[in-house]
C-alpha cells in the first residue's frame, strides 16, 4: 500500500514536469476535438500521432495519448447532447436523454452532469487502476507461455463474440487480422511468409496503415457515398440553466453507480466502453424515482452512462498495462505505440520502467482535471468545431491519413495497402463487420504464435501442456464457453419460443 | 410496378455471397502459401508454416459459412432500409482522392498530392469551389510537410520533379 503511494508520488513528479503538463494539455485538447468531430476517434488520432512520437520521450508521448483517450470521451458526450450524433460508440446512450434535455433548453445542465460525471468516474476508475494494476502485474509474473497463449485465445474469442453482431462476421474480421499478422519474416526462424515476392512486405504490414485505412479511409468512403445523412441542427446552448440543486441530487448516485459498473467491465478482455453504458442506462431507468421522464430528458440517463463510459476507459488500461492485452481498438493502438518504443507492456514494465508507467497513471488524474476545466467553461469553443463544413473535415482526414501512412517509410506499397484496405474498410462498414477484431488479431496474433510455439518447445511437442496449468485450462474453458453459450442459448430460446407458439396456434 | 422492382433490387442487394467468396479465396491463398514455406526447421514444436495453415483453414471455413449465410439471406447491408440509395459518383470521387497518391506521390511530392487528394474528397462531399479547395489542400499539405520535417519525419521531397 505504502509502496503504491510512493510510486504514485514518483509518478506525479514525472507528470507534473512542465513539459509533460504541456503534452497532457495538448492530448486533452486534441482528444476533446476529435471527440467532437465526426469520423475521427481516439484510436485513429493516436495512430496518426505515432510517427511524431519518434522524437518525444515515451513518458511524454503516453501522457499525451492518455489525454486523447480520456478527452475523446468528454468531447463525444458534447456532440451527443447538442447534436444527437454520438462522436464515439460509447456515447450513444448519452445521446438519448442528453439530446432531449438540450431540446428542452437544459443543454447546459446535461453537459455539466456529463462532464462532472466523467470527472468523478474517471478519477474513481484511475484510483482503482492505481491499486489494482500492480497487484495484477504481480499475478502475471507466474504466467507461463501456455497461460499467455490461453489468455490471448480468450481475448480473441471474446473480441470476436462481443464486438460483432454475428459470430461469423466477428470471426471473419478476427481471422482477417490474424492473416495480415502472418505477413513478413517469422521472428523465430527467419523464414519469410506470405510476402508475395515483395521486399517491402518483409517487415510485415504496418499496424498504422491497417488502422488508418480501415477507420479513416473506409469511413470517408462510406460517408461520402451516403449523401442523405445530413448533419442535424445544433441545439442552442445559450439561455439554459446550469445544474440546479435537484439536478445534483439526482446525478451523484448515477455517477457512482456508473463508475462501479464501468470499471470492471472495461477491465475484462473484451469489455469495451459500450456495454457498461447500456447497462448503466438500463439500471438508472429501473432505479429512478422519475421513470416517466426517461425518453424525455432524464438527467440520470446522462449522468450514469457518461460515468460508466469514463470508468470503463480506465478499466481498459488494466489488462493493457499489466498483461499487454488490448481489448479495444484504442488499446490496440496504445500497444502498438509501446512496441514502437521497444517496450512490452506487462509485469516486467512495472519493474523496468516505473517512471513511465506511474507517470502515465498520475497523468490520468491530472488529465481528468484539465478536461473538466476544458469542457465545463469552454464548451462553447468546442461546439464551434461543428461549424467546419463536413467536406473540409473529411478532406482533412484524408490528408492526415496520407501523412500518417507516407510518413512511416515513404513507401509506395503502404499507399497501395491503404487504398486496398480502405476499400475493405468500406465494405466492412456497409456489411456491418466489426473492425476492432482485425486490429487485435493483427497485433496479438504474432504474440500468440510466439507463446504457443514457446510452450510447445518447452513441453517437447506435448500439446497437453496447453491445458497443463489451472490458469490456462480455466481461461481456455471460459473461451470455449463464450463461443458455445450464446448460440446454445439462442437455440434453446428458439425451441422454447416455438413450443409456446405451437399450443397457442393449435388452441 | 416500381414496388416489385424495388423489392427485387433489395433482395439482390442483401445477398452478398461474393464477400464469403473473397474470404475463401484469401483462405486458399494462405493455404497455398503455407505449402511454400519450407519447414526445414529442426526446432521442436511448431514450424513457421503451422499458423499460416491454421489461418488459411479458418478463413476458408468462415468464407464458406458467409456464403451460406448470404444465400439464405441471413445478413444484408446496414443501410438496406435507408431511403436514399448510395451515391456511386460521390463514392468514386472519394476513392479517386484516396487513390491519386498512388500515381502522383513519387513525382509530384507530398504537398501537391495532398492538394489533389483534398480537392477530390471535398468534391465527393459536394463542394464545388475547386480553386478554394485546391488552395486549402495545398496550404494544408505544405504545412504538414514543413511541420513534420521539423519534427524529423520525412515526407519525401517537397517537389521531387525539381529536385
Amino acid at each position: 500500500m505504502m509502496d503504491i503511494l510512493n510510486q504514485l508520488i514518483g509518478g506525479f513528479a514525472v507528470a507534473l514536469q512542465p513539459m509533460n503538463l504541456f503534452w497532457a494539455f495538448i492530448g486533452c485538447a486534441l482528444g476533446t476535438a476529435v471527440g467532437v468531430l465526426p469520423g475521427i476517434g481516439p484510436a485513429l488520432t493516436i495512430a496518426l500521432l505515432l510517427p511524431v512520437t519518434a522524437q518525444v520521450n515515451p513518458a511524454s508521448a503516453f501522457i499525451m495519448f492518455a489525454g486523447v483517450l480520456y478527452g475523446a470521451l468528454y468531447g463525444g458526450s458534447t456532440t451527443s447532447i447538442l447534436l444527437n450524433t454520438p462522436g464515439e460508440s460509447g456515447s450513444v446512450m448519452t445521446a438519448i436523454e442528453g439530446n432531449r434535455m438540450a431540446r428542452k433548453g437544459r443543454g447546459a445542465a446535461a453537459l455539466a452532469t456529463a462532464a462532472i460525471g466523467s470527472f468523478v468516474a474517471g478519477t474513481i476508475g484511475t484510483l482503482a487502476l492505481t491499486f489494482l494494476a500492480p497487484a495484477i502485474a504481480e499475478l502475471a509474473f507466474v504466467f507461463g507461455p501456455e497461460d499467455y497463449f490461453a489468455l490471448m485465445v480468450l481475448s480473441f474469442t471474446s473480441v470476436a463474440v462481443v464486438m460483432g453482431r454475428s459470430l461469423v462476421r466477428g470471426f471473419a474480421a478476427l481471422f482477417f487480422g490474424l492473416a495480415l499478422g502472418t505477413i513478413g519474416i517469422d521472428t523465430q526462424t527467419g523464414q519469410t511468409r506470405m510476402v508475395f515476392g515483395m521486399l517491402e512486405l518483409l517487415d510485415g504490414v504496418s499496424f498504422t496503415v491497417v488502422l488508418v485505412a480501415l477507420f479513416a479511409i473506409g469511413e470517408t468512403l462510406y460517408v461520402a457515398s451516403r449523401p442523405a445523412s445530413a448533419p442535424a441542427a445544433i441545439n442552442p446552448l445559450s439561455g439554459g440553466h446550469w445544474m440546479t440543486r435537484q439536478d445534483w441530487a439526482r446525478s451523484w448516485k448515477p455517477w457512482l453507480r456508473g463508475s462501479v459498473i464501468g470499471f470492471p467491465i472495461g477491465a475484462l478482455p473484451a469489455g469495451g466502453t459500450e456495454i457498461p453504458t447500456f447497462l448503466s442506462y438500463a439500471l438508472e431507468r429501473r432505479l429512478s424515482k422519475h421513470p416517466e421522464e426517461f425518453g424525455h430528458g432524464a438527467i440520470e440517463g446522462v449522468a450514469g452512462p457518461e460515468a460508466a463510459n469514463n470508468a470503463a476507459a480506465a478499466g481498459i488500461l488494466v489488462p493493457l498495462l499489466t498483461l499487454g492485452l488490448p481489448s479495444t481498438a484504442t488499446a490496440a493502438v496504445l500497444l502498438a505505440a509501446f512496441q514502437n518504443y521497444g517496450l512490452q507492456p506487462g509485469p516486467m514494465l512495472f519493474a523496468t520502467n516505473p517512471d513511465l508507467l506511474w507517470g502515465l497513471i498520475a497523468s490520468l488524474y491530472i488529465g481528468n482535471l484539465i478536461l473538466l476545466i476544458l469542457n465545463l467553461p469552454l464548451v462553447g469553443i468546442w461546439v464551434r468545431l461543428l461549424l467546419i463544413p463536413r467536406h473540409y473535415i473529411y478532406g482533412g482526414i484524408v490528408v492526415f491519413a496520407l501523412v500518417g501512412v507516407w510518413g512511416l517509410s515513404t513507401s509506395w506499397i503502404d499507399l497501395a495497402l491503404m487504398c486496398g484496405l480502405g476499400l475493405i474498410g468500406y465494405v466492412a462498414r456497409v456489411y456491418d463487420f466489426p473492425i476492432a477484431p482485425v486490429l487485435i488479431g493483427l497485433i496479438l496474433g504474432p504474440q500468440a504464435e510466439i507463446q504457443l510455439r514457446r510452450a510447445l518447445a518447452v513441453s517437447q511437442d506435448d500439446w497437453s501442456v496447453l491445458v497443463g496449468t489451472p490458469i490456462s485450462a480455466s481461461l481456455l474453458a471460459i473461451a470455449a464457453l463464450l463461443l458455445t453459450l450464446p448460440p446454445l442459448l439462442a437455440w434453446r430460446r428458439r425451441r422454447a419460443g416455438s413450443a409456446e407458439v405451437q399450443p397457442a396456434s393449435a388452441g | 410496378m416500381p414496388g416489385a422492382e424495388e423489392t427485387q433490387s433489395r433482395g439482390r442487394q442483401s445477398r452478398p455471397w461474393w464477400l464469403g467468396l473473397a474470404l475463401a479465396i484469401m483462405g486458399a491463398l494462405w493455404l497455398n502459401g503455407a505449402r511454400g514455406i519450407s519447414s526445414t526447421t529442426n526446432y521442436i514444436g511448431l514450424g513457421p508454416a503451422a499458423i499460416v495453415l491454421a489461418v488459411g483453414l479458418g478463413l476458408t471455413i468462415l468464407g464458406v459459412l458467409l456464403i451460406l449465410q448470404a444465400l439464405r439471406g441471413d445478413f444484408r447491408a446496414v443501410d438496406d432500409e435507408a431511403e436514399a440509395p448510395p451515391s456511386r459518383s460521390a463514392f468514386l470521387l472519394a476513392l479517386a482522392g484516396v487513390a491519386v497518391p498512388l500515381l502522383t506521390m513519387r513525382w509530384l511530392g507530398f504537398p501537391l498530392t495532398a492538394m489533389l487528394a483534398f480537392a477530390l474528397v471535398t468534391h465527393a462531399f459536394g463542394s464545388r469551389r475547386s480553386a478554394l479547395d485546391l488552395a486549402i489542400g495545398f496550404a494544408l499539405g505544405s504545412t504538414a510537410w514543413f511541420g513534420f520535417s521539423r519534427l524529423g519525419i520525412s515526407l519525401g521531397g517537397f517537389l521531387p520533379l525539381i529536385g
